[in-house]
C-alpha cells in the first residue's frame, strides 16, 4: 500500500573529505530533497557527521540534512535534542532527525560493532538493551523538543535519567524522527513512536520490506496511531547502464519499473540514492526522478497531496467548533493549530497568553479577505485581528476562537522619493521600518519600542519619540488599503471614502483589516539619545518639575518617563527617556539641560545616533506573553501639583510596578481635533500605570478621575462601556457609531475597544 | 614581568542565543569581517535558550573564511572525549585549521546531572579532564602505532583506532582559577583562558595565576611559554578614560599592552553582541595594542640603552 507521503528524493554520501561537501551542495543544485550521511563516530576516516551535517547545512539552503542514522549510544540524548532544535533552528528548519540504536549483530552497520562502540568509551548493550534505550532516547528527544510544554522534562528510564530539565528550543519546523533498523522490536518501536522507518533495500531479503511494513502499520494501530504517519524511507542503490541487467542495474526507465512498485505496493515515500558518483547523481535526479513521479501519479487513484499532514496527535489538539477542514487551500497551508510545531510561537502576544484554535497567516490582500470570510463563518468565536502582537487594548489573541495574523504582509516599499511616499505592510515591525527608512536620511516617528507591529499602531495614534516635532504616526497616513467587514477591499484617503479614512485614524480596529499603510515620512538625520537616571527623593516635585521642563522644552525635544514604586528604604529612581531631533551635539546638551538640573542623576547617557539605532534596541524574540496585561491609560493638559501629589501615592500605593508620563502637544496639538478620530489633540501627557491586581488599580486609578481628560486606548485594558467616552469625545463618538453601522454593521471587528454600531440610520455608501 | 612572546589574538565572545536564531552566527561573521583572530561562544547545554555549542561553532565556522573558532569553554562532562576528538577533528578539516579547542571541567553539577551527566566532586574533575585531554590528543595522534588505549577512571577508551589528525596544531585552552587545575594546564594544555570579571583581585590575579602555571610546566618538562595565556575581557568605548576598558580605544591598547608586558596574556577576546564595538575593536585596539607591544618588546630585545 501507499501512504500518501509527498514522494522525495535523497541522496546517501559518504562523509569525508571536502568530497561530501561538494556532493551535498550538489545534491541541493539537482533538486534532491535531502542529503543523508552515515555516522560510523568509531571510524577514523570518516567525517563526525554532527559536525558534517552543520558544516553541510551553512554551505546549502534548501536541501534537509539527515544522518542514516545517528548512532545513539556514543550521543546523549538530551544534548544531542538541543542540537538538533539548534541545528533545525539555524538551517531554517531543514534537519531530519534519523536515530539508530547503534551496532545491529547482521550488517546494518557493517563496520560497526559493539565491539568498536566500546572501544570509543560507549556502553556495550544487549540487542534488548539497544533497543530499549533507543527508545529512551526517543521519548527524551520528544520531551525536550516539546518546547510549548511549560513543565521541565523528567525521565527516569533504566538508560537514561533526566532531572527536571527546562525543555527547548523549539525547532524552527516539525523535525521528524525516524529510526533505522530492521529487527522487529525495532520495527514495533517505530510503529509505537518514530515518525519513519530508515532501510537500506540491499540488506533486504525479498518481501521483507512489505513485512516490515506490516509489524510497523500494526504496531501503530496498536498504538492508536495512523500507520499513515510514518514515512518509509528506502535506501537503494544501483547502477546505470544501457541494457538491463538485474535490479536497479540498467537504463533510467528500467529504474522506474523497479521502484514504482515500492513506492505504490510498499510504501516508499522517499528514496534515498546511496551513491558518490556526481554523474550518477545527476542522471537520477533528471531521468529517474520526474519519470518515476509520473509513474507514481498515474498508478495510484488520487495525486499525493502536497500540504502538510497532521498526525492523530496534532489532531486531538483541535478545539470544538471550528471548522477546519473546511480551510480554503491558500490559508491552509500556513495555518497553525494547537498541535502544530509554531503554536508555541503564535499563541500568545507580547503582553498577553492565549490559546486560540487556529492562527491564520495570510500572506496577501485576497488572502486576508479569505481569512476573514472563514472568520465569519464562525460569528460566535472571538475573532483577533494581529499584526506585530504588541496589543494591549487589543486583543490579538484568544482562546479558542481565530486569529488573523498579518506578519507576513510586512514589506516596506518607497513609492515616491520627490515625495517621501512609502507603503508599509501592517505586520512591519516599527525597528525594520527604522532600518528602511534610514538610508535615505529618512524617519516615520512611531513609539518608543521598535519591536510594535505597524497595523495596531498605525491605526490608533503612534504616540513616539519625534511625537512633538513631527505628530501622530497617523499624522503623516495618506492613503490605506483596507479589507471591509463585507470583504470588499476598498482604499481610504482624503478622496477616497474619507469618512473611513478619518476612522481609521484613531479607531481603525472597529473598520477592517488594514493591508497597506501609505505615509508621507519625514527628512531625519541621526538624533541625540539621552537615558538619563534621576533620584527622585521628593516624587510629586520631581513629577511636577520635570512636566514643567518636557511641555515647555523646544519642538524638537520629546521626553518620556518611567518610574516604578520605590524599593523599601530607599529613594524612588526615574528614567528618562529622550530624544532630540539634532544631529549637533551643542543642540542636543542644550536642549537636555533643563531635564538635567530636575533632580540629581546616577545615570547619564548621552549619544547621536540615527533614529533607526534608538528604534533597534528592540530584540527580535517571540512572544511569551502569560496571563492578561491591566494597564490604566489617561491624558492629561498638565503636570498639576495635585496631579503629581496623587501620582505620588499611585506609586507607593503598592498597586503599581510601572507608571509612565509620555509628552505629547507640539505638533499633535497643530491638528484640528475634528480631522481625525484621535481627537485628544490638546492633552499634554499620556499617563499609563500598569498593575497585577485589576480591582485595585481601577479603584485607585477611577479615583484620579478628576485629573484626566481622555484616555490613549492602546494603553488601557478597562473593559468597563464608560471607557470609549474617556477615549473619544462625544461627537466624535458619535460619527464613529454611525460610520460602524455604514462599515460593520453586523460588529465583526470588536477585539480592539469596540464601538457598537448605530444601525441603519445613514445611507448605505 | 612575564611576556611568554606569542603573537596577539584579539577575539570575541558571542552570546550563543536562539533568538533569533541567526544572531551568534551573524556576530561570527562579522568578526571575520573585522578582521578579528578568534570568536568564541560558552557552551551550557543545559541552558535552553543557548544554541548547542558545537552545532554553532560547525555552523559559524562554514559561514566565515578566515577567523578561528573556539567554545568558551566546552563543556567536558555532557561531551563524550572520544567522541568529541574526531568532531574536532573533522570540523578543524573542514575550516582548513580554524578550529581551537576551549575545554573545561563543568561547574553547574546539578543542571549536569539534571542532563543526564555525571556528577563529579571539583577533584573529580580535575582528573576527568585530565583523562579527557589524553583521549583527545591520543586519537589526534594518528601517526602512533596501535589502537587507543586509556584506562582512565573515568573514561576508558579501549582498542579505538587512531585519527583524524587535525588539519592544524588544534590548541586545547582551558578556563580555569584554581591551583590543582591550574596545574594541568601547566602540564597539559596549550593554552589558560580566565575570565578577568572571575577574578577577585582583579589584574594582579593573574601574576599568582600564572606562576602556578609556570611551575607546573617547567616540572613537567615544558617551557611556561608552551602555555598560551587568553583572558575574557569586558569594556566599553567611551570618548573619556574612566576605568581599565573603560575609555577610547587608545586607552584600551595601553589598558591591554599592559597586560600583556606585565602578565603575558596574548589572548584578548572581549564580550560583546554589538556590531559596532567589533569593529572598532579590530580596527582601532587590535592594531594600536600590537603597536604598542611590539615596540616595548623591541626595545626589551635591544637590551638597555
Ligand atoms: C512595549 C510596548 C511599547 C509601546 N509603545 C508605544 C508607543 O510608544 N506609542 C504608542 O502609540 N503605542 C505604544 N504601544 C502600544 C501599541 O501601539 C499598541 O499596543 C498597538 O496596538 C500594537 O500594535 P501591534 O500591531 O504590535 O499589536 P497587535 O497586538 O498585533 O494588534 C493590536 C490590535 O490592533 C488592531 N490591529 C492590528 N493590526 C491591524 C490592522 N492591520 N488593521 C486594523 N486593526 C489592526 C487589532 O484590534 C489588534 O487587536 C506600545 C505597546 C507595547 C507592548
Amino acid at each position: 500500500m501507499n501512504y500518501g507521503h509527498p514522494l522525495e528524493f535523497g541522496t546517501f554520501i559518504t562523509p569525508t573529505g571536502e568530497d561530501a561537501v561538494t556532493l551535498a551542495r550538489r545534491s541541493e543544485e539537482l533538486g534532491y530533497d535531502l542529503v543523508t550521511f552515515q555516522d560510523r563516530p568509531f571510524q577514523p576516516d570518516l567525517h563526525d557527521t554532527w559536525t558534517l551535517m552543520s558544516w553541510v547545512a551553512g554551505r546549502t539552503e534548501r536541501i534537509h540534512i539527515a544522518a542514516n542514522v545517528l548512532s545513539v549510544p556514543l550521543r546523549q540524548p538530551a544534548v544531542l535534542a538541543r542540537a538538533a532544535a539548534s541545528l533545525d533552528l539555524l538551517s531554517g528548519g531543514r534537519l531530519d532527525l534519523a536515530l539508530g540504536a547503534g551496532a545491529e549483530p547482521d550488517g546494518t552497520a557493517p563496520d560497526g560493532s559493539w565491539d568498536a562502540i566500546e572501544a570509543m568509551g560507549g556502553p556495550r548493550l544487549d540487542p534488548d538493551g539497544a533497543v530499549d534505550a533507543l527508545a529512551e532516547a526517543v521519548d527524551v528527544v520528544r520531551g525536550m523538543l516539546d518546547a510549548g510544554e511549560p513543565t521541565p522534562l523528567c525521565f527516569a528510564g533504566e538508560h537514561y535519567r533526566i532531572d527536571a530539565v527546562g525543555r527547548g528550543p523549539l525547532p524552527r519546523h516539525q523535525v521528524p524522527i525516524w529510526l533505522g533498523g530492521r529487527e522487529r522490536r525495532v520495527l514495533r518501536l517505530i510503529g509505537r513512536k518514530a515518525d519513519g522507518w530508515v532501510v537500506t533495500l540491499g540488506h533486504l531479503g525479498p518481501g521483507d520490506l512489505r513485512a516490515g511494513n506490516k509489524i510497523i502499520d500494526e504496531a501503530a494501530a496498536a498504538a492508536g496511531r495512523d500507520p499513515a504517519e510514518i514515512r518509509r524511507l528506502v535506501n537503494i542503490a544501483g547502477t546505470f547502464g544501457d541494457e538491463r541487467r538485474g535490479f536497479l542495474q540498467g537504463p533510467p526507465r528500467a529504474w522506474v519499473d523497479d521502484l514504482l512498485p515500492l513506492a505504490v505496493e510498499d510504501g516508499a515515500g522517499t528514496f534515498v540514492l546511496i551513491c558518490d558518483d556526481p554523474e550518477a547523481l545527476e542522471r537520477f535526479a533528471r531521468e529517474v526522478v520526474p519519470a518515476l513521479r509520473a509513474a507514481v501519479d498515474a498508478a495510484l487513484p488520487a495525486p499525493l497531496p502536497t500540504g502538510p499532514v497532521r498526525g492523530a496527535a496534532a489532531r486531538a489538539k483541535r478545539r470544538t467548533g471550528i471548522d477546519y477542514d473546511g480551510l480554503p487551500r491558500s490559508l491552509a497551508r500556513t495555518a497553525v493549530e494547537p498541535g502544530d510545531i509554531d503554536y508555541p510561537r503564535v499563541r500568545a502576544n507580547y503582553m498577553r497568553g492565549g490559546s486560540p484554535g487556529v492562527v491564520l497567516r495570510p500572506g496577501s490582500t485576497a488572502e486576508v479577505a479569505e481569512a476573514l470570510a472563514f472568520a465569519r463563518r464562525h460569528p460566535d468565536l472571538p475573532m483577533g485581528v494581529r499584526s506585530g502582537g504588541h496589543g494591549i487594548s487589543g486583543r490579538s489573541t484568544n482562546d479558542g476562537g481565530i486569529v488573523i495574523d498579518l506578519g507576513a504582509l510586512d514589506a516596506v516599499e518607497v513609492l515616491d522619493e520627490a515625495t517621501r511616499r512609502v507603503r508599509i505592510g501592517p505586520g512591519a515591525r516599527w525597528k525594520r521600518v527604522a532600518a528602511a527608512l534610514s538610508p535615505y536620511g529618512w524617519a516615520l516617528t512611531s513609539g518608543d519600542y521598535g519591536g510594535v507591529g505597524v497595523g495596531g499602531l498605525a491605526t490608533a495614534g503612534g504616540i513616539g519619540f519625534l511625537g512633538r516635532k513631527h505628530g501622530l504616526t497617523i499624522d503623516h497616513l495618506r492613503a490605506v488599503e483596507m479589507v471591509l467587514a463585507d470583504g470588499s477591499v476598498v482604499r481610504a484617503s482624503d478622496t477616497e471614502n474619507p469618512d473611513l479614512f478619518w476612522a481609521v485614524r484613531g479607531a481603525g480596529a472597529n473598520f477592517g483589516i488594514v493591508t497597506s499603510f501609505e505615509f508621507e515620512v519625514d527628512e531625519v538625520g541621526a538624533v541625540g539619545w539621552a537615558q538619563l537616571g534621576f533620584v527622585a527623593s521628593d516624587m510629586a516635585g520631581f513629577l511636577r518639575r520635570f512636566g514643567e521642563v518636557a511641555s515647555t522644552a523646544p519642538r524638537d525635544t520629546t521626553a518620556f518617563l518611567v518610574m516604578g514604586p520605590p524599593r523599601r528604604g530607599q529613594p524612588a529612581v526615574a528614567q528618562l527617556y529622550g530624544m532630540v531631533d539634532s544631529a549637533d551635539p551643542d543642540t542636543v546638551i542644550a536642549q537636555l539641560q533643563p531635564f538635567a538640573q530636575i533632580a540629581p542623576m546616577f545615570q547619564q547617557e548621552v549619544v547621536i545616533a540615527p533614529y533607526a539605532e534608538v528604534m533597534g534596541m528592540a530584540p527580535d524574540a517571540e512572544h511569551q506573553g502569560r496571563g492578561e496585561p491591566v494597564s490604566r491609560s489617561a491624558f492629561v493638559r498638565e503636570v498639576t501639583p495635585a496631579f503629581a501629589q496623587a501620582a505620588e501615592r499611585l506609586l507607593t500605593s503598592g498597586v503599581v510596578y510601572f507608571f509612565q508620563l509620555r509628552t505629547v502637544g507640539g505638533a499633535v496639538a497643530d491638528v484640528d481635533p475634528d480631522a481625525t478620530a484621535y481627537a485628544h489633540r490638546d492633552a499634554g501627557f499620556s499617563v499609563i500605570a500598569m498593575g497585577v491586581d485589576r480591582e485595585r488599580l481601577d479603584r485607585l486609578w477611577d479615583g484620579l478621575s478628576e485629573h484626566f481628560d481622555g484616555l490613549y486606548l492602546s494603553f488601557e485594558t478597562d473593559q468597563r462601556p464608560e471607557r470609549l467616552a474617556d477615549a473619544f469625545p462625544p461627537a466624535t463618538l458619535r460619527r464613529l457609531r454611525e460610520l460602524k453601522g455604514r462599515y460593520d454593521p453586523d460588529n465583526v471587528f470588536r477585539d480592539n475597544f469596540n464601538i457598537r454600531p448605530i444601525p441603519g440610520t445613514e445611507e448605505k455608501p | 614581568m612575564s611576556d611568554y612572546g606569542h603573537d596577539l589574538l584579539f577575539g570575541t565572545f558571542v552570546t550563543p542565543t536562539n533568538q533569533p536564531a541567526a544572531h551568534a552566527v551573524d556576530l561570527a561573521v562579522a568578526s571575520d569581517r573585522a578582521g578579528l583572530d578568534l570568536v568564541t561562544f560558552q557552551d551550557h547545554p543545559y541552558q535552553p535558550r543557548f544554541h548547542d555549542t558545537w552545532t554553532l561553532l560547525s555552523y559559524a565556522a562554514s559561514r566565515t573564511s578566515r577567523i578561528h573558532l573556539s567554545a568558551n569553554v566546552l563543556n567536558l562532562p555532557l561531551r563524550q572525549p572520544a567522541v568529541l576528538a574526531r568532531s574536532a577533528a573533522s570540523l578543524d578539516l573542514l575550516s582548513g585549521g580554524r578550529l581551537e579547542l576551549g575545554l573545561g571541567a563543568g561547574g553547574f553539577w546539578d543542571a549536569i546531572e539534571a542532563m543526564g551527566g555525571r556528577r563529579l566532586s571539583a577533584g573529580q574533575a580535575v582528573e576527568a579532564l585530565e583523562e579527557g585531554i589524553t583521549v583527545i590528543r591520543e586519537i589526534w595522534a594518528a601517526d602512533k602505532p596501535g589502537p587507543v588505549r586509556v584506562a582512565g577512571k573515568y573514561y576508558r577508551v579501549h582498542g579505538a583506532k587512531r585519527g583524524p589528525k587535525p588539519a592544524h596544531d588544534v590548541g586545547i585552552w582551558v578556563g580555569a582559577y584554581k591551583p590543582r587545575m591550574l596545574r594541568l594546564i601547566g602540564r597539559a594544555a596549550d593554552g589558560w583562558l580566565p575570565s578577568l570579571g572571575y577574578l577577585p583581585g582583579g589584574v594582579e590575579d593573574l601574576a599568582e595565576l600564572n606562576a602556578h602555571i609556570d611551575g607546573a610546566a617547567v616540572a613537567a618538562g615544558r617551557e611556561p611559554g608552551a602555555v598560551r595565556r587568553l583572558l575574557n575581557v569586558s569594556g566599553r568605548f567611551a570618548p573619556t578614560g574612566r576605568a581599565f576598558l573603560d575609555g577610547p580605544a587608545e586607552q584600551w591598547a595601553e589598558d591591554l599592552a599592559g597586560l600583556t608586558l606585565e602578565y603575558g596574556i596574548t589572548g584578548f577576546i572581549l564580550g560583546t553582541d554589538d556590531e559596532y564595538t567589533i569593529e572598532a575593536f579590530a580596527a582601532e585596539v587590535a592594531p594600536a595594542t600590537r603597536e604598542l607591544v611590539a615596540a616595548e618588546r623591541g626595545a626589551v630585545a635591544a637590551g638597555p640603552a
